[in-house]
């Protein structure tokens, strides 16, 4: 008997107001509500590519091109004379996404793309040991991890300025795609776009909570929580690439 | 009841630390099957398939939410308001996937 009225009034004071029924404070709760909203914009953006990717047929490839062989200078203009790049099919991303810096010429296909996930899940576990050290106050440490997590965010950035600019010199566009529907390369830049303009914004969150860990303005305040809110939303853009990795990669 | 303000685990730094590298290599695990399994289903079509990659992606995201974001440890109240209506999006896929079937058979 004793257990259960200790329970209702555990119940009453969780849901009694007063105070937080969630024990996070009011930061942290509308960091999580503004990530929901975000992640409707994502997934309506995901799912309009997944809707115009179903209603064009895959193009069939009958022979594979193998990893690590040398592709010809004129590679498109093959592929598209194959009809494996062609208005009508959606293209297959290990024939167009096959490039590496520094490696002309060979057939690398998604190589790239996998590295700049591991560079993305690399400043995300960073960005978490900036928080664990946040919780012991560690200021040394949440600064040194916070560089990290920085330095990865530009690493991405720079893979991404790479690969759009590889994609653009190729021919294609807004309005413009030699590797299958005009669709396709417009939703890649949409999306990879907005993406990137989150991590873009991420790294400059991160870096102003970095001078302020520097400062030593969450030292004088006694606690690092905003550390653990720009980290919420960091996790949130490394989440987000999960599913972009997904659906442009490897669907 | 002071000990339901803070629903702070009491894990040590230790324990917490490894928690985080072993999600590491779990995602980078999930990321490794992800490229094998598309290399080894390159001439292989069906929406299985894409169900297939789309799961593992999920469990990725199920990982980053409850151990890089903290969800497991906190109340499941949170949790609910965030996870429950992203849910909806589920109807949004249903809904396109039968108009995309339509505009697939208009082509």
């Amino acid at each position: 008997m004793a257990n259960t009225t200790t329970l209702e009034a555990e119940k009453k004071l969780t849901w009694g107001g007063g105070k937080s029924p969630f024990t996070v404070s009011y930061g942290k709760l509308m960091m999580w509500i503004f990530l929901l909203s975000d992640a409707f914009s994502f997934s309506s953006l995901l799912v309009t590519y997944g809707f115009i990717r179903f209603t064009f047929p895959a193009s069939g490839a009958n022979e594979i091109v193998k990893p690590l062989s040398h592709t010809a200078e004129n590679f498109v203009e093959a592929m598209r004379e194959a009809h494996l790049f062609s208005p009508e099919h959606w293209p297959l991303p290990e024939l167009v996404f096959n490039h590496f810096p520094f490696l002309h010429g060979l057939h690398l296909p998604l190589f790239f793309v996998s590295l700049m996930t591991f560079v993305l899940i690399f400043s995300s576990v960073t960005m978490v040991l900036a928080v664990e050290a946040g919780h012991r106050n560690a200021k040394k440490e949440v600064a040194f991890y916070m560089l990290l997590t920085i330095f990865g965010g530009i690493a991405f950035l720079s893979c991404q300025a790479w690969e759009w600019t590889q994609f653009i010199t190729e021919g294609a566009s807004l309005h413009g795609n030699p590797f299958g529907p005009t669709a396709f390369a417009a939703l890649f830049f949409i999306v990879t776009g907005f993406h990137g303009f989150h991590v873009l914004s991420g790294v400059v969150l991160n870096f102003i909570i970095y001078v302020n860990v520097l400062d030593g303005t969450y030292e004088r305040r006694g606690h690092y929580e905003m550390v653990e809110k720009v980290g919420l939303y960091w996790h949130f853009v490394d989440l987000v690439w999960v599913f972009v990795f997904t659906f442009f990669y490897l669907i | 009841m002071e000990h339901t303000e803070h629903l702070e685990h009491t894990e040590s730094p230790a324990d917490i630390k490894k928690q985080i590298w072993r999600t590491f290599w779990i995602l980078s695990f999930l990321t490794v099957i992800d490229i094998v399994l598309y290399f080894a289903l390159l001439s292989y079509h069906s929406m299985w398939k894409n169900t297939l990659f789309i799961l593992l992606g999920v469990v990725k995201a199920f990982y980053i939410v409850a151990v890089f974001m903290h969800m497991k440890f906190e109340r499941k109240a949170l949790a609910g308001i965030i996870i429950l209506p992203f849910m909806l999006v589920l109807i949004l896929i249903w809904l396109v996937l039968i108009e995309g079937g339509y505009t697939f058979d208009l082509r």
